[in-house]
């Protein structure tokens, strides 16, 4: 919603911009029409109060998206989100002040929830790149790890988080925004300057792409593969720690169904699985049109038995119509 | 408990080798004389105790098995639970390991899956000992098919109780005005009786209108975002929220806190989850009602019926089919009995349910 108002209000934007920010212009055109569509058949989608849900739904999935492309653009993969996500809760939630024991730790609980996020990445990374191990068996072994430690911690009953001022950035807003889409965009904004500005961001393009031409150009590329599953594990932790300021609790299933949505929110956006094609910012678009659809269907009113299917049907003929010029590209199963 | 537990690893050992013995010829007479109730309990004196669950880290199941201490105290016998954590294989295996104790014993088990329930009846059966089974067992396979062994099998039916709690929520918003509803998966089975049991309270409250109804998938985060699209969608036309476990009820009560609405809209689940007793307990954010199985009543009350056809009390061949294979009360959970729900009953509360193992039948399971 909000980028459809930055390309038809801002005077003097360059298109190109735009489009390598975004994406081709195919997945910003769906999402736009979908915006359209829903707006006109609900009256309720295009006010203030769904504004702000939407922005509060789009926020978690943004994250753990956010992370995934890093990784994706490698033409790897992280299945461990769900895993991480509830560790990283259970952390977070276990070291604030909870109903589980006398820990008060404030934002540094905050930083431990995250933290275990980017060590959860830093393995992944290690053992991929070292051992050699296809990054999606790592990960999805790690994953399991990931729920095996929130299971010990969860001990039969989800801790409470107590710290009142921590809850309200779960559920409260700034302006009319949700704290938690504040969050977001700083994340995103942190991620669009790392992918431009950094080398782990710009390598990541060219090991997805070709490898050894990597290597052979003496770039010591094992550094930033592990650098960018670190990157993925953090985002990974944060979401998990956003999902615990939401919920009010820290839960060994808080992630779950997010590591689904985040693949098609990065695939969708215009991210190739099989490496060195897109970026962040259309991971953007697709995770908007993810979250858009699952709003919008609801308010117009579609039958929750064949909800899911109208929205298969919509990305598969979303990512069909925009990925049309990509269609060589993006396979990653030939 | 635990300690119990490797007790019963150990003593399985050392008496493995006597069973090798006494236990194949105990084994095969008493499925010689299965039909005869009580036949090896005076050979051996006493009845073992058992209950099988998943795990005693989870509340649900932990109230479970001090339901059935509870039992074991009223006839002065310790009571040993296995606990499989979720693993159909070692439940099994735990079940058989019982067999070679060559004593007999009365089992109250949660079984894993519905295919689990027919291995471990048969192991039960062979090994002449006795079971009640609970909530999972295919549809067409009944106790009386199989043994006097399998002496019954308990399970809820969500629609009776799913009128009652949503009556509860009705009285608390003055039986007038919208709600929404919250669904499980849509295909499981507790999503649809819990549903049907809305649908027949709504007929009874001509006030109350259902605005909306979907699926959150039993998840509380899916539960959240629904809520606030829906409040979205509705506005103040929403008076109560309704969802069919309390996992999505505190996702949905989250929404609510997010639009300032938390205390102003009563909330109402199933399950009894620990948050939600208390939440019902305080009051502050009008969590008005859940609905709880009794887990105690699950642990004492299945344990005697085993015992009681186990030590002969019960004639089994004699029980009608109702008394086989029932779905038993469930109760509402309010703040008027909430207190009930956050601790053990005592023993003399239980005594009841011990005596009659029956008392709590609604109806026969089809």
């Amino acid at each position: 919603m909000s980028r459809s108002d930055l390309v038809s209000s801002a005077p003097g934007v360059d298109l190109r911009k735009i489009q390598r920010l975004f994406g081709t212009g195919g997945p910003l055109v769906a999402l736009v029409v979908l915006v359209a569509f829903f707006s006109l058949a609900s009256s309720t989608f295009f006010t203030l109060g769904n504004g702000s849900s939407l922005l509060t739904q789009l926020s978690i999935l943004l994250v753990v998206a956010i992370g995934l492309t890093f990784v994706i653009i490698l033409g790897s993969l992280d299945l461990s989100i769900e895993g991480v996500m509830a560790s990283s809760s259970l952390v977070f939630v276990l070291l604030a002040a909870n109903d589980r024991n006398d820990s008060d730790l404030g934002f540094l609980a905050v930083i431990a929830g995250v933290l275990t996020g980017s060590l959860f990445g830093l393995l992944n990374g290690v053992l991929h790149v070292h051992l050699k191990i296809p990054s999606f068996m790592v990960t999805l072994g790690t994953g399991a790890i990931g729920i095996g430690i929130a299971t010990v911690l969860f001990g039969g009953r989800a801790p409470r988080l107590m710290d009142d001022s921590l809850r309200d950035l779960g559920f409260g807003s700034l302006g009319g925004i949700p704290k938690l889409a504040i969050i977001a965009v700083i994340v995103l904004t942190i991620a669009l300057l790392v992918q431009r500005f950094t080398r782990v961001g710009r390598y990541g393009y060219a090991i997805g792409g070709d490898e050894q031409v990597m290597k052979l150009s003496g770039v010591n590329i094992n550094r930033y593969k592990v650098l960018s599953f670190v990157l993925t594990g953090t985002a990974s932790g944060i979401a998990g720690v956003m999902a615990a300021l939401q919920l009010g609790v820290g839960d060994v299933t808080i992630g779950g169904g997010y590591l689904f949505t985040a693949i098609t929110a990065v695939v969708l956006g215009g991210t190739a699985l099989v490496g060195g094609i897109g970026g962040v910012g259309r991971t953007l678009v697709g995770a908007a049109i993810i979250t858009v659809l699952a709003n919008g269907l609801i308010l117009i009113g579609v039958n929750p038995y064949v909800q899911v299917a109208v929205q298969g049907l919509v990305i598969v003929l979303a990512v069909a119509v925009t990925g049309w010029s990509l269609r060589k590209r993006v396979r990653a199963i030939k | 408990m635990r300690i119990q537990n490797n007790w019963t690893k150990r003593a399985l050992g050392i008496m493995a080798i006597s069973a090798l013995t006494v236990g194949l010829a105990a084994c095969s007479s008493a499925s010689d004389e299965q039909n005869v109730p009580g036949g090896g309990a005076e050979s051996t004196g006493e009845v073992a105790l058992v209950q099988g669950i998943r795990s005693l880290s989870n509340s649900y199941h932990a109230n479970w098995a001090e339901g059935g201490d509870l039992f074991g105290a009223s006839i002065g016998q310790d009571v040993v639970v296995l606990s499989d954590e979720g693993d159909s294989q070692k439940q099994l295996s735990l079940v058989k390991g019982l067999a070679a104790k060559g004593q007999v014993f009365a089992l109250n088990i949660d079984p894993n899956t519905s295919s689990d329930t027919e291995a471990i009846v048969r192991a039960v059966t062979e090994a002449g000992g006795y079971v009640v089974t609970q909530w999972n067992k295919p549809a067409d396979l009944n106790p009386w098919d199989v043994s006097d062994n399998w002496v019954a099998h308990i399970s809820f039916d969500g629609t009776g109780s799913g009128t009652e709690v949503s009556q509860a929520l009705f009285d608390d918003m003055g039986g007038e005005g919208g709600i929404i509803a919250i669904q499980g998966i849509l295909d499981n089975v507790p999503a649809k009786q819990r549903f049907a049991g809305l649908q027949a309270a709504l007929e009874a409250n001509p006030g109350i209108e259902l605005l909306d109804d979907q699926t959150a998938n039993w998840s509380r985060t899916e539960a959240l975002a629904v809520t606030q699209t829906l409040l979205a969608k509705h506005g103040d036309k929403v008076k109560g929220v309704w969802a069919a476990n309390d996992e999505m009820a505190l996702g949905a009560l989250e929404a609510l806190k997010a639009a300032g609405l938390a205390g102003k809209i009563p909330v109402i689940g199933f399950d009894a989850v620990p948050q939600a007793l208390e939440e019902i307990q305080s009051g502050e954010n009008r969590y008005v009602a859940t609905v709880s199985t009794d887990p105690w009543w699950q642990g004492a009350a299945g344990l005697s019926l085993a015992y009681q056809a186990a030590s002969g009390a019960i004639d089994v061949s004699k029980l009608t089919h109702e008394q086989r294979a029932f779905y038993a009360q469930q109760t509402v959970v309010t703040t008027e009995n909430v207190t009930d729900f956050l601790a053990a009953p005592s023993a003399e509360a239980i005594q009841v349910d011990i005596d009659d193992p029956f008392a709590r039948i609604v109806s026969a399971i089809n």
